[in-house]
């Protein structure tokens, strides 16, 4: 929205001009990053990656080097501790790489081509309202952090409807959803979707749970109420299509699983700085802004989601 | 210094109250220009036979006490021709002066006899006023002649970056800058995004800056004091000026409402870029229904009663119009209104030949507003400020040794920090009711101006103000996770948090000969609104907020010392100042905030709290008169900031940290329809957070800051150009009478304005940022810097009138 507002003034008032530069950065400290997630009825997920620098050559290999493959991650479940163990996508075979990415969010052309490994353990599952600390050791280096996953709360209801730009698109709209605040504070969302029908190539449209930018949100406003809002298709960060990332629509008949997460504060906290981070990269309205870390010693989230699911097929209510 | 000062203060008090020896008068009055009547701000009233004398007031009134006898009165003010009037001095005398520009052109601009220079005589450090005549022919961006960008030419004086008509003063934020329209505070004294400043040229008469040493007649903001005087409009006979420019159009307007007694003024301006553009956007296109524009309103009238009493009523209101709307309903939709309005009543009273009053009642209101809407969702919010304000203050012209002024102000404050109202679909999300804000602000002070002795002139005065945050208000006690647990409710009028802080202000001034003298000040001021800002330029985010328990007053401490020396008769005028000043109690957003978390909690939650401090040389040369005029300034100075919970607690550079700042600013009459002007800036570049590492999260680049304000950018540098021509003056016309051609002067004239801004198309910096392109699992992954500029070169005309 601000940068759209800061074109536009560029646009109004003169014709401003850009330019490729070279920036001259002393170099950073390297830092853990945990991606890791737990939810109800699932295995927990942990990616480990470390930050580069800046400039730091971004060739494949290079980029790769950032997952971490030795890592001792363990999580305790309040009983026992649980080591998880690497699963590497070398040892996925390409009949699974679909489902290994929906799991990770990894793009499955990367697991294809790089041997990424992410952590877990298939006999550990999340349970509602428990918490779970995690500790990851990388070297000598040792991060840790703890969550917990939250009731989660259900959509009231889930409908489609076209866009009405010009009264002709008979092909696009969004998703709408109903649903009611429980009568308590600081409750935290965020939403996800993807569309699991075929695109053009023979593949699910999309490959991976998508949350499209702003999509992380609070009763702030809204406790104890029953309200609508529109939900936008965001779209997976390595899509290049110029057409497909201007777009945040649905199509008719795509088959869209919806996704309402509900969290904590801490890792509310993490995605809605996340969200602005990555949205905010070069804007002048604000001032630049950390990622706000629920990890001791390091960077990234170690988040207990609870999880509402519903499939919704994108065809006109009336 | 707070205990000398007041020991110069009760003594000076002791100096007026001694029995004087010698039978002594007054002669006091009023200064105009001969041709409009306008009361002239800063003449030089002088005993010609003692050498003694002084200035005029803001409302051009002067007095001098002196021993019986006959003298010969004399006025100067640059740029008009000197009057000298015999005097005998029997008893008090009202003595009016009417001064006449000077002729057209003098074949040798020669400097007569002035009483020295203004610059090593007064006691004044870092004060500087604006000749608006002069200012109308400096090159400005698309012709639009902008006062505070001419500001931004004096050292001390920085701007933040292209096209940014906000300024920053020995450090300080654009907060601590007390801006006055006729003694109305502005609060945002910019246009939308900050291109362009809300004062139009052609209604101001007067503009002074004080940046150190700030008397303490002036209160409330720190770091300075930009005191404009609306022109009062020409009581003698009907004129009018305007232009014609290429984003905007001007006409002003003015007479006597009864002849030399009354007089009105109204000037009006408004941009057309909305206009111009409309046609070339049809209706069918994505963007019709879009637009932008803004227009300004000065408006004045005053009468005078008798010598004794005079009155003036006088206000301004502006307001941008933004609108951003698409063909498609499911893009977003904005409007962002927001502006400025102001009115002063004044009224000047003159006691008797030593004592003069000027009572002014204020109001101020300034509003910002932002609405989206999208799909079936609304969002807007709100934030204002309205002040009312009364102020009395007493000019006591003891004798020719002491000037002593006196008076108090009281304002009262209602804050609307920043309202969120929504709406979805049919659903009003629960906002809570607006937290406007009410507070009572106060003021007294006295100064006196002295000769110590005939090299010592002390100005030492004593400000004591109050502040206090009152009911209604609702306090919210907030949990560690940021949760309402439960609220302390204030009632009307009830006390939340009260401050008082006594200001000492001192100044002196050494005079080593007459053509040079050495001079030092120091003040402390506190200051009881903050300006929070989440970005660089003026933005709905940007909140007003007053002091409250958690946000404490911003005490500002400044000494500075210079050197002041003129040459050449004071064609030349030079300094050498150098100045530290500290600030406690800056107010910044926490790292991360988020402006829509201002919702349902308390509107300083998301605060943080600092400290900084700045230093600084800054070295200035004038050329006052000649064909050449103009000076240099230069600044080397260092801003810093230090805030527990910023930047690990480290210090930093602020971001209005310039090292060196080199400004330029050069007229050249080239002929009698001819001017030449030009104008030099270069500054360092402006220290910005990048980033210094990334990583990934869900597949998407995350960037980590380490060190803020780190990175400097290219430095900014810029060379502006203008060339006016003048029609001619004089035609020549057939005397009824005599039937012989003589020359009369033109009733109509008018002017020609070229100008080229960013003469060599220098691309300056105006933010950097930071793009991935391609895609990670291809492998042709890359991250680049990228600079974006503002204004390549852009040349401009602009027609205006006169008659």
């Amino acid at each position: 929205m601000r940068k759209l507002l800061f074109s536009l003034t560029l646009l109004t008032i003169l014709s401003g001009c850009e330019k490729t530069i070279t920036v001259d950065l002393p170099p950073g400290e390297e830092k853990i990053v945990i991606e890791g997630t737990i939810e109800p009825g699932q295995p927990p997920i942990v990616i480990v990656t470390k930050s580069q620098s800046y400039f730091a050559p971004t060739d494949l290999t290079s980029f790769l080097g950032i997952y971490v493959q030795d890592a001792t991650v363990i999580v305790n479940d309040g009983v026992i501790d649980h080591l998880l163990t690497p699963v590497c996508s070398d040892l996925i075979p390409d009949s699974l790489l679909d489902e290994a990415a929906a799991l990770t969010g990894i793009d499955p052309q990367l697991l294809a081509n790089a041997n990424i490994c992410i952590y877990t353990k298939p006999d550990l599952l999340g349970e509602v309202d428990r918490s779970y600390s995690l500790r990851v050791q990388v070297g000598d280096e040792v991060v840790t952090s703890r969550t917990h996953i939250p009731e989660p709360v259900e959509l009231d209801s889930l409908w489609f409807r076209l866009s009405e730009s010009d009264g002709t698109d008979t092909v696009n709209g969004f998703i709408w959803a109903r649903f009611t605040d429980p009568d308590t504070t600081g409750n935290n969302y965020r939403i996800q979707t993807r569309r699991i029908n075929l695109g053009e190539d023979g593949r699910p449209k999309d490959d991976i749970n998508i949350a499209p930018i702003g999509s992380t949100s609070n009763d702030a406003f809204i406790n104890g109420l029953t309200v609508d809002f529109v939900i936008f298709r965001g779209n997976s960060p390595y899509e290049t299509d110029p057409e497909e990332l201007a777009n945040f629509s649905f199509a008719r008949n795509d088959t869209v699983v919806v996704r309402l997460l509900s969290m904590g504060r801490d890792e509310y906290d993490f995605y809605r700085s996340f969200e602005s981070n990555i949205s905010t990269q070069g804007d002048i309205f604000t001032t630049p802004a950390n990622v706000m870390s629920n990890i001791e010693g390091g960077l990234g989230v170690w988040a207990g989601l609870g999880v509402y699911e519903r499939t919704v097929v994108c065809v006109p209510s009336e | 210094m707070k205990f000398s000062s007041l020991v110069l203060l009760v003594s000076s008090l002791f100096l007026v109250g001694r029995v004087e020896a010698q039978e002594r008068f007054s002669v006091s009055g009023y200064v105009k220009d001969a041709s409009t009547g306008e009361v002239l701000i800063g003449a030089n009233v002088y005993i010609k036979e003692l050498l003694k004398g002084t200035a005029t007031n803001a409302y051009g009134y002067y007095s001098i006490t002196v021993d019986r006898g006959s003298y010969t009165l004399v006025g100067s003010f640059l740029g008009y021709d000197n009057v000298e009037q015999p005097i005998d001095l029997t008893a008090n005398r009202t003595v009016n002066i009417e001064m006449g520009l000077k002729a057209i052109v003098a074949k040798e601009f020669e400097v007569v006899g002035e009483r020295g220079g203004g610059n090593t005589e007064s006691t004044d450090m870092g004060r500087a006023e604006l000749d608006v005549g002069k200012v109308q022919l400096l090159p400005a961006l698309l012709g639009e002649v902008d006062l505070l960008k001419t500001l931004q030419f004096l050292p001390g004086v920085q701007s933040n970056g292209e096209g940014n008509a906000g300024f920053y003063v020995r450090g300080g934020g654009p907060d601590q800058n007390l801006i006055l329209l006729d003694e109305a505070t502005v609060y945002n004294a910019s246009h939308l995004f900050g291109f362009f400043s809300v004062f139009n040229a052609d209604a101001v008469k007067n503009i002074e800056l004080i940046k150190g040493g700030i008397p303490a007649n002036y209160g409330g903001r720190i770091s300075s004091v930009l005191d404009i005087s609306m022109k009062d409009g020409n009581d003698k006979g009907f004129h009018g000026q305007g232009g014609i420019g290429l984003i905007s159009s001007r006409l002003t307007l003015e007479g006597p409402l009864v002849r030399e007694k009354g007089s009105f003024f109204v000037s009006g301006r408004r941009t057309y870029i909305d206009v111009l553009t409309k046609p070339f956007i049809p209706d069918t296109s994505a963007f019709a229904g879009s637009g932008y524009y803004f227009y300004d309103l000065n408006a004045k009238a005053s009468y005078r009663f008798s010598d004794k009493d005079r009155v003036f009523l006088s206000g301004y209101f502006g307001r941008d119009v933004f609108d951003f709307n698409t063909s498609d309903p499911d893009d977003p939709a904005f409007r962002i209104p927001w502006g400025n309005a102001t009115v002063s009543a004044r009224w000047n009273h003159v006691f008797g030949p030593k004592l003069f009053m000027n009572t002014t009642a204020t109001f101020s209101d300034y509003r910002f507003e932002f609405g989206a809407d999208q799909e079936n969702f609304a969002f807007s919010l709100f934030s204002g400020i309205k002040d009312y304000g009364l102020k009395v203050d007493l000019n006591h012209y003891a004798n020719v040794r002491h000037t002593l002024r006196y008076g108090g102000q009281y304002i009262f404050h209602t804050y609307t920090p920043s309202t969120v109202t929504a709406r979805s679909g049919e659903t009003q999300l629960s906002i809570q009711a607006p937290p406007i804000l009410n507070a009572h602000e106060g003021a007294i002070y006295v100064l006196d101006e002295f000769d110590l002795t005939d090299a010592i002139r002390i100005n030492a005065g004593l400000r004591f103000t109050t502040f206090s945050h009152v009911g209604p208000y609702d306090r919210y006690v907030l949990n560690d996770e940021g949760e309402r647990t439960d609220v302390i409710r204030y009632d009307d009028g009830k006390l939340v948090k009260g401050y008082s802080a006594l200001e000492p202000r001192l100044a002196a001034r050494y005079r080593l000969n007459e053509r040079s003298s050495i001079k030092a000040s120091f003040n402390r001021g506190a200051q009881y609104v903050h300006l929070a800002s989440f970005s660089s330029i003026a933005l709905p985010t940007d909140v007003w907020i007053p002091s409250s328990s958690e946000v404490k007053p911003l005490i500002g401490t400044q000494y500075a010392a210079g050197y002041f020396r003129d040459f050449n008769k004071a064609m030349y005028e030079t300094s050498v100042e150098v100045y530290y000043k500290d600030m406690q109690n800056l107010v910044e957003y926490a790292e991360g905030a988020d402006p829509q978390g201002n919702g349902n909690t308390n509107f300083d939650t998301q605060l943080v709290f600092g400290d900084g401090y700045s230093y600084g040389l800054e070295l200035f040369v004038k050329k006052r008169t000649g064909r050449l005029n103009g000076w240099v300034g230069y600044t080397w100075s260092k801003t810093m900031r230090i805030f527990p919970d910023l930047n690990e607690g480290r210090e930093f550079p602020s971001r209005w940290d310039r090292q060196h700042d080199l400004s330029v600013v050069g007229l050249y009459e080239l002929s009698p329809r001819w001017s030449l002007a030009a104008t030099f800036v270069y500054a360092t570049g402006q220290a910005v957070t990048l980033p210094l590492n990334r990583y990934v999260i869900e597949g998407r680049l995350v960037s980590e800051y380490t060190e803020r304000n780190s990175y400097r950018m290219t430095p900014y540098h810029r060379l502006d150009l203008a060339a006016t021509l003048k029609n001619k003056a004089t035609r020549m016309k057939r005397d009824k009478t005599t039937g012989e051609k003589v020359e009369v002067e033109r009733k109509w004239q008018s002017s020609w304005t070229f100008a080229i801004y960013n003469v060599y198309n220098r691309a300056n910096p105006y933010f950097i940022y930071f793009d991935n392109e391609g895609n990670i699992a291809n492998g042709n992954f890359q991250v680049v810097a990228k600079q974006v500029s503002l204004f390549s070169i852009l040349p401009s005309i602009t027609w205006n009138f006169k008659f």
